[in-house]
């Protein structure tokens, strides 16, 4: 085997991106390089075997970085469109819990409904406000986002127990969307790490 | 053809370098050079003290052209290393701010040593 098709075999040890981008490079600099070497082969090929080694790690921990950043852009998208949808949710039980009102305003709805409508409307406006919070993403703002969204969970929990009859659906988006808010807002992620050039 | 590369923060946020990489800068400083070329102005210049690899120069020329310090010049063939045509690589003026600041850097460092007597006056 010559010496240039063991080196290429060596290059299989850094990234495929890397590769594809400076293999060919690399192996006319090896080319270079092995034709006028000052040293034994055996020196020679434990320089390379070493500057292939700690190069191609660094290489791989640039990658690492770089999915982890990619990662935490994806999660950020995905925050962003939970918010909206937060806020739509959030408006839309606000609405119902108007117009229920309404209709309590005219005696058709007993002293437990009311309480349930309520403390449905409450819950809306917290789902608007968590939506809004996730939309800013700030640090500050996901403190705010939190807290609305537990509010928002206690108070549906709290209508739950005062409305035993409260729609399966009904359960299901207040009990499972301010859940699945805070499992999402509070998931480890990848921090941003700055490069230099160094 | 010249690859346009973006500039990452500023020259100070680049600082410091990596002795190799100030290396490379230190080489591309004459003018561009291809890969070989790098590596052989670097081992000259120091003597043999410094041995840039192969997977150190790309893997620090990549970082340099991502960062915007450095960008690709022409690819063509050098005569007195056969028909394979090479990348040349270039420091642009990003990339020259960042080197005369690192050499700055390193000025105030032998300064202060040789404030504190720990190398005489004259050069080493």
């Amino acid at each position: 085997m010559s010496a240039e098709r063991m080196y290429r075999l060596l290059l299989r040890i850094y990234p495929a991106d890397f590769r594809s981008e400076y293999g060919r490079e690399m192996t006319l600099l090896f080319r270079d390089e092995y034709r006028t070497r000052d040293t034994n082969a055996i020196a020679f090929w434990v320089s390379m075997v070493w500057d292939a080694a700690h190069s191609a790690i660094s290489m791989w921990v640039d990658v690492w970085l770089a999915r982890g950043k990619e990662y935490t852009r994806t999660l950020e998208i995905i925050m962003k469109l939970a918010g909206t949808l937060a806020v739509l949710v959030g408006v839309f039980g606000a609405v119902n819990a108007l117009a229920e009102a309404v209709a309590a305003m005219r005696g058709t709805l007993g002293s437990a409904h009311i309480v349930a409508v309520a403390l449905g409307g409450a819950a809306g406006v917290l789902l608007i406000t968590a939506g809004t919070a996730l939309l800013r993403g700030t640090p500050s703002a996901r403190y705010t986002a939190t807290i609305a969204l537990i509010a928002s969970l206690v108070i549906i929990l709290i209508a739950r127990l005062t409305h035993p009859w409260m729609s399966s659906l009904s359960q299901l988006i207040g009990i499972g969307m301010p859940l699945a808010l805070l499992v999402a807002l509070h998931w480890p992620r990848g921090h941003d790490h700055s490069t230099s050039a160094a | 053809m010249a690859k346009k590369q973006r500039t990452a923060g500023t020259p100070e946020s680049q600082l410091p370098l990596a002795p190799a990489t100030f290396q490379i800068l230190l080489a591309l400083a004459d003018g561009e050079r291809h890969g070989y070329a790098i590596m052989k102005e670097v081992t000259s210049r120091t003597k043999g003290a410094v041995r840039v690899g192969p997977g150190t120069l790309y893997g620090a020329l990549k970082r340099l052209l991502e960062s915007g310090v450095v960008e690709e010049g022409s690819e063509r063939t050098d005569p007195e290393l056969g028909d394979d045509r090479r990348r040349y690589y270039r420091l642009t003026k990003f990339g020259l701010r960042v080197a005369r600041l690192e050499a700055r850097r390193l000025d105030a460092m032998v300064r202060a040593a040789r404030q504190k007597k720990l190398i005489g006056t004259a050069p080493a």
